[in-house]
């Protein structure tokens, strides 16, 4: 009989993880500032040194640790606008009036368009921007399969290049200092002034204060799911400040458009891993007058017609081999030979198939704080308030396609971080901090603790997976009708009443979540009701009931508090903005058709335009009155 | 849910995990300098603990992604 031997060169590997200790408290529970920056991605590092160079005493406040949260750590393609290499700014405002469905805000494009290329040289002097070798140069990349990639081997070669170790290392350098891991509650408001705010410590629930004489949010946006796409650490934390202070929320009817691999669709790292990966690419300089349709329509077609497609046909088989091919290293897109912005080339990567892995999130730029039709600064309703940065701040600069702009976001943010901080900066040297009462301090306290005072109630991540369970759907973020809207706002009303009072917080990781679910119930509810709101088909925005443009809507729609409800107005835009309103429809909307769009109107058959088609379901059977409030 | 320990002897204490999570997923155990995975229902996947662990003491999976909730597949 065979006996078994102990054999003592193998040494078996640990994986049973500790208990879960407690965590050491902060030793540092207040703090007093003349500028604090909340949330440190590109808005607020630029933020925080805009105010630094006005002379300010900055602080800066992040839920996570500055270069690694939000969605600023997942950037790859950075653009700017450059006189020097023959930009034309006529064809670019041209293009972003016509691609983003004549939406756009072009003063604050022509802001960024100012400043973007000292922006540029700004991050790149930071380390940010450093250009190294290709997965595919390096000998890492195998077969575009995470699996087979040596994705440490190359991140480790090139830890010298890694950007996200620089965002604390600039901070440092510019002597910011900074308050990791804390999430920002709220901010204080006292006489119609902000004169601080509030938060706590996320692994201890430990309250912070601080006073500061300006306050400047750079927190991001968020999405419905809870897992799956690197949003949801962000989670609507700004909108929800903003909508309580009463400040109009705008933008939410539009949606991220943003594509991922079916295989494993919920996977970043599996998705994008040389995307992470490689090193940010410098995009730009190829608007020219001659392109423009050609160019939008490619990128409706790449971006909004397959998105609508896929949730209505669904998938092919998939493959796990299905590589999608780098397009390979181009040479600068001006046609100058000294141009860096070569475009965006990563290494061959997952083929990206499938929409729907950012439910909720809003689509880039255009939603978020409304600071006013003629704001180019960031600057709120509220004294002493400043909002920057995607999902953050609404500027709607790319309008509700956010296309003609790979590689915008980060530079745009960047640029109105550093503008809205310079501005807090200016603002503060004639503003005395003004002291916050213990009686507010303990309110506030109490208010933030309270989840964890509960007996009984409801698990946070049990909420979380609810309340994805009813917004996920493509009927109700993608395809959208009057039907399935309602119902679902009333399914979100319903979880609001009856779940959200009963959050409750067994330790400290489950405060910050069952603040997370509150956030996100607002942003569903105001979701809906924007999209219900807004009964055309515009960029992002896809009713399926209303299958056309109508330039009723040429407007923003903005959301404010209004008691326990919610108010719309409507923003008229700019004359400059509108693009030429008399031209027939179908000339003036020539970039792609939405699915049913010319069946509604009897439009011409035209080849030449981009058109969606859509599977069988009855949600896309065209309403006998389709196209009627138009004529009329 | 995609982030696993391949082997907690391999880890360094150097805290990286812990601190740039931007989930909330690690805790750290300062009597034992190690990282603790104490909320992996709550990882989105991201993969930088993965990248960042200087030890290797950290992996990752895809075993567990979710299907695409918008594909109908």
């Amino acid at each position: 009989m065979m006996g078994f031997e102990k054999n003592t060169n193998v040494i078996s590997a640990v994986t049973q993880e500790l208990k879960i200790p407690q965590m050491p408290v902060p030793e540092v529970t207040s703090y007093s500032c003349d500028v604090l920056v909340v949330g440190c991605g590109w808005a607020g590092l630029n933020a925080a040194y805009g105010a630094k160079k006005e002379g300010a005493d900055v602080l800066v406040v992040d839920k996570g640790t500055p270069g690694y949260s939000g969605l600023s750590s997942f950037s790859s393609s950075h653009q700017w606008y450059d006189k020097e290499m023959g930009d034309d700014l006529q064809a670019c405002l041209d293009e972003m009036v016509m691609a983003n469905e004549y939406l756009a805000n072009l003063n604050w494009y022509k802001t960024w368009a100012a400043h973007s290329k000292e922006t540029y040289q700004r991050l790149m002097d930071w380390g940010l921007l450093t250009q190294y070798p290709t997965g595919k140069e390096s000998g890492h990349w195998v077969d575009g399969d995470w699996r087979h990639d040596d994705l440490t081997g190359y991140h480790e070669e090139f830890l010298y290049a890694d950007r996200r170790n620089r965002w604390a290392e600039v901070l440092r350098e510019n002597e910011i200092p900074y308050v990791a891991q804390t999430m920002i509650y709220d901010v204080i408001e006292e006489n119609g002034r902000v004169v601080g705010a509030v938060g706590f410590h996320v692994p201890t629930a430990t309250v912070i204060r601080f006073q500061a004489k300006a306050v400047v949010l750079c927190m991001g946006g968020g999405s419905i799911k809870s897992v799956g796409f690197p949003t949801s650490c962000d989670t609507f934390d700004s909108d929800w400040i903003g909508f309580r202070h009463g400040l109009p929320i705008v933008g939410k009817e539009f949606d991220d458009f943003h594509f991922s691999a079916s295989f494993a669709p919920g996977n970043v790292l599996t998705c994008n891993s040389w995307t992470y990966l490689e090193n940010i690419w410098l995009t730009g300089g190829d608007i020219a007058q001659e392109t423009l349709l050609g160019r939008a329509q490619g990128e409706a077609q790449n971006l909004i017609l397959p998105r609508l497609e896929s949730v209505t046909k669904g998938l092919p088989e998939y493959h796990r081999t299905d590589i999608q091919p780098s397009s390979g290293r181009g040479k600068s897109r001006s046609g100058i030979y000294e141009d860096p912005r070569k475009g965006k080339w990563t290494s061959d990567l997952p083929k990206g198939d499938t929409y729907g892995c950012a439910v909720g999130m809003q689509l880039h730029l255009g939603c978020g704080i409304f600071c006013g039709i003629d704001d180019v600064e960031g600057k709120t309703g509220l004294e002493g308030l400043w909002v920057a940065g995607d999902g953050c701040n609404g500027s709607c600069v790319s309008g509700g396609s956010y296309l003609a702009a790979t590689g915008f976001t980060s530079n745009f943010c960047s640029t109105q971080g550093y503008i809205a901080g310079e501005a807090a900066g200016k603002f503060i040297q004639n503003t005395e901090i003004s002291g916050i009462s213990e009686e507010v301090w303990e309110t506030y306290r109490k208010e933030i603790l309270k989840p964890m005072e509960k007996q009984k109630g409801f698990d946070p991540s049990w909420a979380c997976d609810q309340l994805h369970a009813i917004m996920a759907p493509a009927w109700v973020t993608i395809v959208k009708t009057e039907e399935s809207l309602t119902h679902t706002l009333g399914l979100v009303r319903q979880f609001k009443r009856d779940v959200l009072p009963l959050l409750k917080a067994d330790n400290a990781h489950e405060l910050r979540l069952c603040h997370e679910v509150e956030h996100k119930t607002l942003c569903a509810e105001m979701k809906l009701r924007a999209s219900l709101e807004r009964k055309e088909s515009r960029g992002y925005h896809y009713r399926a009931d209303y299958p056309y443009r109508n330039d009723e809507y040429l407007c923003y729609l903005t959301i404010t508090k209004d008691g326990d409800d919610m108010r719309f107005d409507r923003i008229d835009l700019k004359e400059e903005w509108k693009g030429d309103t008399g031209m027939p429809y179908e000339q003036r909307y020539r970039t792609f058709r939405f699915p049913g769009e010319r069946q509604a109107l009897n439009l011409p058959d035209d080849p030449s335009i981009p058109s969606g088609g859509w599977g069988p379901t009855q949600a896309f059977v065209i309403r006998e009155d389709a196209g009627k409030e138009k004529e009329a | 849910m995609s982030v696993i320990r391949t082997d907690l002897s391999k880890c360094i204490g150097c805290q990286r995990c812990y601190k740039i999570c931007p989930m909330d997923v690690f805790r750290f155990d300062y009597a034992r300098q190690k990282s603790v995975i104490a909320y992996p229902e709550n990882c989105q996947s991201c993969g930088q603990c993965y990248l960042n662990c200087p030890a290797h003491s950290l992996g990752f999976t895809d075993a567990s992604y979710q299907h695409s909730i918008n594909a109908g597949r």
